[in-house]
């Protein structure tokens, strides 16, 4: 069954239900009070001629009788019957045994009035007077009946007509639905791979159509752009990768031209020099993405920061002292617990150290510190080399973005986007900032968020 | 002495080149293509080392590797991989191997840690040495103290560290990623030479002024201490 069709039959069988229950409840409410009415006038009509055949006796009864017949209305049911069951006063054309069988008291039964064709329903109240003579009064109840007999009869087309408006309200309903959600799909279906661009037309009706709508547009938005990401990061890896692919060819080139052996071995080893480099430029390619996709949380665990910045610094003091500089390092007092990835981190500070040393280590000292707070950690390293200028410190954070392009030595333009990734695993930030002279790279990382996790 | 080796490797190319070289080296070499063979071979525990790569058909390394550690096998089990990030390597080796190497690699290095881990099993065997001595070189592992032809040398704690690793591997060749793994106990590549500037620094301390040297370079390797 189409969702269309469903959609009108559920709204059509909903009008009809709620129809029926506010029509149901009406018809019942009349009825009683109909058949009530009628019970009402009938119990008290029997009451008066009782009450005045008990004070009157026979004579004022008869009298009453009498009066009843003249000026009561046609509806009236009066009459006197003798004990062998003929009548001796009234409208009671006929009188049947049955009428006369049960106890006294109110009962519905079949009667023919005199000068009528037809025996009508009546309610009717019967005594029998001490005489032995039976007192029959009521009112014919055709009219409260007829009422009823209206009712339901209207009632039926009511519910009929309610059952129909509900059916077309439902069609329209799913049409309406039916028309907005095909519109949806037909924006989704002409989106493709070559083509994100398209949206889908939000109305001002902010209604629930439309916020979905807002909804897959913002996520067209999101894949376009990650897309847009990916074909940039793509390109500039394939694009990036083309200096060292081409170096290690020339390499091996000028090892295969070679004709002394003891100069051919030489070259041999710079050939897995620049092919041991360009594994290095794809491990590190792979460990950004991994960081950036939140995968290594699983190895988080408590670890002090000044310890393993006291460890790097060790380990790269001598390094700096190779190129004159000095690596200073105050390690803080107390120990810098911070749950995080200890290899990854020590691995985002050792790049910072390294850029200090590469391009810092002519300003002569190098200062790694370590920043204990209450909300967030902070890993600085800083050097008074030539330093970034502010316009171009996102050039320099940028994958394989390196400031001079004329420099040929081992760095990729990797290690501040790792460091960068690394501490966006950390739910943290890589800033970069002018140490008056040269560049202070900080290592944002909150405790927070390290300790929800 | 040839050992034992059983080497769980699906790339055929990759199981000839190693069981060659290793062959070559003097032991003999069993071979397993996938994880189920490989852990019914290792089950009997009579090999001294196994190499297992880490996504094989069947039953993958990590698998093999639980399973062997679960049932008290302890053979030295040295992981392959081409999952190269430090994650991957953390979780490989937690998971009860005793090293990893992510491919490509020299065989060099392959070799090194091969004979590393075999060495370890070796001294697993032999009592604790209180002493360990290289040539004229000695070293006390319970004072950290370091003699050279009776001349006590100053070393500072990390190269001790490095000295010490060094001489537990005498005659051996140790490569650098081996020594910032074991001795520095890091898991990621640095870009510069910083192991070659320490190695460089203990050498002076402990072959300057002595006509042997001990230090020695082995070219597109490592190091090795020997006297």
């Amino acid at each position: 069954m189409p969702t269309t069709l469903r959609i009108a039959l559920l709204a059509g069988l909903l009008a009809l239900l709620s129809n029926l229950a506010v029509i149901g409840f009406i018809y019942l409410r009349t009825h009683d009070e109909a058949v009530a009415t009628v019970h009402r006038q009938v119990i008290e009509q029997g009451k008066v001629l009782a009450d005045v055949y008990r004070s009157g006796g026979a004579k004022a009864l008869d009298d009453a009788i009498d009066d009843t017949m003249t000026y009561a209305d046609p509806q009236t049911v009066i009459a006197l019957i003798k004990p062998d069951r003929t009548e001796l006063k009234g409208n009671l054309e006929t009188v049947r045994a049955s009428l006369l069988a049960a106890p006294e008291g109110y009962r519905t039964a079949l009667i023919r009035l005199r000068g009528q064709t037809t025996p009508r329903e009546a309610a009717l109240v019967v005594h029998h007077l001490p005489t032995g003579q039976w007192l029959v009064s009521g009112r014919i109840a055709g009219e409260g009946f007829a009422i009823r007999d209206t009712l339901e009869r209207s009632l039926f087309i009511a519910v009929l007509v309610a059952g129909l408006l509900g059916l077309l309200c439902g069609i329209i309903t799913a049409h309406y639905v039916g028309s907005r959600i095909s519109g949806i799909a037909r924006v989704a279906n002409r989106i493709s791979p070559r083509d994100l661009s398209q949206r889908i037309p939000v109305s001002r009706a902010g209604d629930a159509f439309d916020r979905l709508a807002a909804q897959i547009n913002a996520m067209l938005d999101r894949i376009s752009a990650l897309m847009e990401e990916l074909r940039l990061l793509t390109d500039s890896l394939a694009h990036d990768l083309r200096s060292p692919v081409s170096r290690l060819r020339s390499a091996a080139h000028a090892a295969a031209e070679a004709s002394d052996p003891a100069e051919q071995e030489e070259l041999l080893g710079s050939v897995i020099r620049q092919a041991d480099s360009l594994m290095r430029i794809l491990t590190a390619v792979l460990e950004i993405s991994r960081s950036e996709s939140f995968t290594g949380r699983k190895q988080f665990n408590w670890f002090d920061v000044g310890e393993l910045a006291a460890e790097l610094a060790e380990m790269y003091d001598p390094v700096a002292d190779e190129r004159g500089a000095s690596l200073e390092y105050d390690r803080p007092s107390r120990p810098v617990p911070l749950f995080g990835h200890r290899q990854l981190l020590a691995q985002a500070v050792s790049n910072l150290v390294e850029n200090a040393i590469r391009y810092g280590s002519t300003g002569g000292e190098i200062r790694v510190h370590v920043e204990p707070g209450e909300r967030q950690i902070r890993v600085e390293v800083g050097d008074r080399g030539p330093g970034i200028p502010a316009d171009r410190r996102d050039e320099a954070r940028r994958r394989f973005g390196r400031l001079d392009s004329s420099r040929s030595d081992e760095g990729a333009g990797l290690g501040l986007a790792l460091a960068e990734a690394i501490a966006h695993l950390h739910e943290g930030k890589l800033k970069l900032a002018d140490n008056g002279p040269g560049l202070l790279t900080i290592l944002e990382l909150p405790v927070h968020a390290a300790r929800a996790a | 002495m040839g050992r034992k080796i059983l080497l769980i490797e699906d790339d055929r190319e990759t199981a000839s080149y190693l069981s060659k070289g290793l062959g070559q080296e003097g032991h003999s070499v069993e071979q397993a293509n996938n994880g189920q063979d490989g852990l019914f071979r290792a089950t009997d525990g009579s090999f001294d080392l196994i190499i297992l790569d880490r996504m094989l058909p069947v039953l993958d390394g990590v698998s093999v590797l639980k399973a062997l550690r679960a049932a008290r096998i302890d053979t030295p089990v040295l992981i392959l991989s081409a999952l190269a990030s430090v994650g991957d390597r953390i979780e490989g080796l937690e998971c009860g191997s005793d090293d990893y190497l992510t491919k490509p690699f020299s065989f060099a290095e392959l070799l090194a840690r091969v004979n590393a881990l075999l060495r370890r099993r070796e001294a697993r065997v032999d009592p604790a040495e209180h002493r360990l001595t290289v040539g004229d070189l000695e070293i006390d592992p319970l004072s950290r103290t370091v003699k050279r032809a009776g001349k006590k040398l100053d070393l500072k704690p990390r190269e001790y560290l490095l000295l010490e690793y060094f001489a537990r591997n005498e005659g051996r060749v140790v490569t650098r990623t081996m020594l910032l793994e074991q001795v520095w106990d890091y898991h990621f590549d640095p870009g510069t030479n910083v192991i070659d500037v320490h190695v460089s620094r203990l050498r002076r301390k402990l072959d300057e002024g002595f006509e042997k040297p001990l230090l020695h370079t082995v070219r597109g390797a490592g190091y090795m201490l020997a006297a």
